[in-house]
């Protein structure tokens, strides 16, 4: 097996499609690091001014009402009861702020960010960043609740850890943190469309050279798990041209460190309608370690997809498109909260999004609880022993030929 | 040891391979001589299991038979076949090939250098196939198939493409390989290389094998030879008809004409050729039944029509009885020499 997972491998990496899609990654990801990562503007930002200007209009109102009580009636006195402890929060944030007290600054703001969401959950009079209101988004409130807990259990998770602090670290710009936000967002399908491309002609690709290798002296079930493993391992080099995107963030906004904390939305106990769980802090490490573990995963389960339709159809296109439907497939029946009503976390094609499932947002948007990392590696293990056992069952059909 | 037990194959309802039972032995050198599509691509191709036969099997080594998956690999361990040269990666270079064949065989690596030595590789072996010549590709895969180094190797068109230097360097190999105590089949339009390092020839007909050393068995009974005459044009023919009535005269593809004197009396052979030198037809020969006279009479007969009557090994075994029967028709010659 060793000669022909060598010569595999070699086939592999002097493909020149998978060398155009290692280059095009390789370009995206500079290309990110140097144009899209500098104007990242996150909704939660690090901002003196915009603190002390709310709390610069607080005081006044409140210097103001103290001045002249009777100036102001009915709601306005509920800014009385809620102004004085905000703007405490916002002037100690100041303060630390000033002083270059990171840690403080993270205490006190993750307290500020609980204060804050409390406060306009429970009153509904009050919104969050203007950032989440976005046109057309209907869930601003719910993403805005989510933001605000998230930054409240990272900021505390800061103020408590011994992870070096600084600005792009409470503004998640450093490199581990840019891999986070990117793992929450369309890099996961990136790297999945990028599995599919590479395994697409990893089968077919031999009938260009039938006389040359249908005679190598080993089995098709074998050829196909060998062919299966470097498709994997090429799968996974893809993290090499990511890697060189993420040094250069690094170099210009620090690395982070694996200790950073990462908030993960958490279903406690059993989950109902209306209730929202709440967030728990991992550490960096152990969230990319999840990430990875999913990933490796969802590798294994669309190369097994390829290699079987490879093996059933023999068409590079129609590979394609099984590995398209796969991706995509979770468009045709996300709701929003349908998590409640249907088992969603059984569907393998749940799992695509690794970043949001990691970090529980997927729970969050579907009202779930089940989607966790446990759950999607018993899943998707269970999904690519099934496709790994057809292949096996397929190749073992003495008619079966796999060139 | 190889067998194939009545094999047969059928393509669409056309018989290609027919009741095929034949047994190979170590250090043999088998030729397959037919015409293209007439199933010798298709026998090896059922030795190897590319092509399941409709009935019949192939037993390697008295035991061997592809029965599993499992089996099939244990074959293609001891049988390869020679790999088609517009089947290279064009990307590697020569002896990445080659290296890529040994160690899928697991054979010696000494063996890569001596046959780029051997095939007088060396200039160009460590450039990428994609600038190689025909020839340089076809010594590639031969080169490939040696350095598998299997008991059993099946070559098909071996010598395509070739200089005569190569295809005499490749027969020396072949013959060397066949001293190791390997079976080696092979495919060839080359007839004369063929004829020289073959122990067995099989011809092709109607899906049937046939053994060209099974037909010359028996022969140097009858009085019968053959004049291969060059240039023979319709008028001579039918001079040379009535001149010689009840003669059959077959004209090849090839310009030469083939003048069946069976049934010549030593006497009337001599007037044959005083006829034929007083015709100016001074290029003709006595000569040995070659491979390529058999090839000509077993294939081109039915095209021409000459002989109905006849049915293939009839024709051949006609043929060969022509190499005992020379010496009678040296006789003659000498005969109109002093004349």
């Amino acid at each position: 097996m060793k000669p022909y997972f060598k010569f595999e491998l070699s086939q592999f990496i002097t493909n020149k499609k998978n060398i155009a899609i290692y280059v095009i990654l390789l370009f995206l990801a500079c290309f990110y690091a140097l144009n899209i990562a500098p104007s990242y503007k996150p909704i939660e930002r690090v901002d003196a001014k915009e603190i002390e200007a709310r709390y610069t209009s607080r005081e006044s109102f409140i210097q103001n009402y103290l001045n002249d009580p009777n100036r102001f009636q009915g709601m306005a006195s509920g800014g009385l009861f809620i102004f004085p402890r905000w703007n405490e929060l916002d002037k100690k944030r100041l303060e630390s702020l000033n002083e270059g007290n990171l840690k403080k600054y993270a205490s006190v703001t993750s307290k500020w960010y609980t204060f804050s969401n409390d406060l306009i959950t429970s009153t509904g009079q009050y919104y969050y960043s203007p950032g989440y209101y976005t046109h057309g988004n209907l869930y601003a409130s719910d993403d805005g609740n989510y933001g605000y807990s998230y930054s409240a259990s990272r900021y505390a998770g800061y103020g408590e850890g011994k992870s070096k602090l600084s600005i792009n670290v409470f503004e998640e710009r450093t490199a581990l943190q840019t891999l986070q936000r990117l793992l929450e967002s369309y890099l996961p399908m990136i790297l999945i469309i990028c599995c599919v491309f590479l395994s697409v002609d990893i089968v077919l690709k031999d009938r260009l050279y039938p006389s040359l290798l249908k005679g190598f002296p080993i089995s098709d079930w074998k050829k196909l798990l060998i062919k299966g493993a470097v498709a994997l391992i090429g799968s996974v080099g893809i993290i090499i041209p990511i890697s060189i995107g993420l040094i250069m963030i690094g170099i210009r906004y620090g690395f982070g460190d694996f200790g950073l904390p990462v908030a993960i939305y958490t279903f406690v106990g059993e989950p109902t309608y209306f209730k929202k769980g709440e967030f728990l802090n991992t550490s960096m490490g152990m969230y990319l370690l999840q990430n990875f573990i999913i990933l490796i995963l969802l590798f294994a389960l669309i190369i097994s997809l390829v290699l079987l339709a490879s093996m059933i159809i023999r068409n590079e296109f129609a590979n394609l498109l099984v590995g398209a439907m796969f991706i995509f497939n979770e468009i045709f029946y996300f709701k929003r909260g349908i998590g409640f009503f249907e088992e969603v976390e059984n569907y393998p094609t749940n799992y695509v999004q690794v970043g949001q499932i990691i970090s529980g947002y997927r729970n969050y948007i579907y009202n779930s609880s089940a989607l966790t990392f446990d759950k999607g590696v018993y899943v998707l293990g269970i999904s690519t022993g099934i496709l790994i056992l057809l292949i096996f069952v397929i190749s073992k059909f003495k008619r079966y030929k796999l060139v | 040891m190889l067998e194939l037990r009545n094999i047969n194959v059928q393509f669409s309802g056309r018989t290609i391979l027919k009741d095929v039972n034949e047994t190979f032995h170590r250090g043999e050198i088998i030729g397959l001589v037919a015409p293209n599509g007439t199933g010798k691509s298709t026998l090896m191709n059922v030795i190897m299991n590319y092509v399941k036969p409709n009935s019949g099997k192939v037993v390697v080594n008295e035991k061997l038979q592809y029965k599993t998956k499992k089996d099939e690999v244990k074959i293609h361990e001891v049988i390869s076949m020679m790999p088609d040269q517009s089947d290279l990666y064009n990307h590697l270079s020569g002896i990445e090939h080659l290296k890529v064949y040994c160690s899928m065989w697991n054979s010696d690596t000494d063996l890569i250098d001596k046959t780029i030595k051997e095939l007088g590789m060396e200039s160009y072996v460590k450039k990428r196939t994609g600038t190689y010549s025909l020839g340089m590709r076809q010594r590639l895969c031969f080169a490939m198939q040696i350095v598998s180094n299997t008991p059993i190797m099946l070559m098909d068109e071996v010598m395509n493409g070739l200089d005569p230097n190569n295809v005499n360097i490749i027969s020396n190999i072949l013959l060397k390989k066949r001293e190791e105590g390997k079976i080696i089949i092979i495919a060839s339009h080359l007839l004369d290389n063929l004829e020289q390092i073959s122990d067995r020839i099989f011809l092709f007909k109607d899906g049937a094998l046939v053994n060209s050393a099974v037909v010359s068995n028996g022969i140097g009974k009858s009085e019968i030879s053959t004049v291969r005459v060059k240039g023979l044009s319709d008028i001579a023919k039918e001079i040379l008809i009535n001149q010689f009535p009840g003669t059959n005269v077959l004209p090849l593809s090839n310009g030469v004409s083939l003048i069946d004197v069976s049934s010549f009396s030593v006497e009337e052979l001599s007037q044959l050729v005083v006829f034929l030198h007083d015709n100016k037809f001074t290029d003709f020969n006595f000569g040995n039944v070659s491979l390529g006279d058999l090839y000509t009479m077993f294939y081109i007969k039915d095209n021409t029509e000459i002989n109905t009557s006849a049915n293939a090994a009839g024709l051949a075994e006609e043929y060969i009885r022509l190499k005992q029967e020379l010496e009678i028709v040296k006789r003659a010659m000498t005969i109109v020499a002093r004349k």
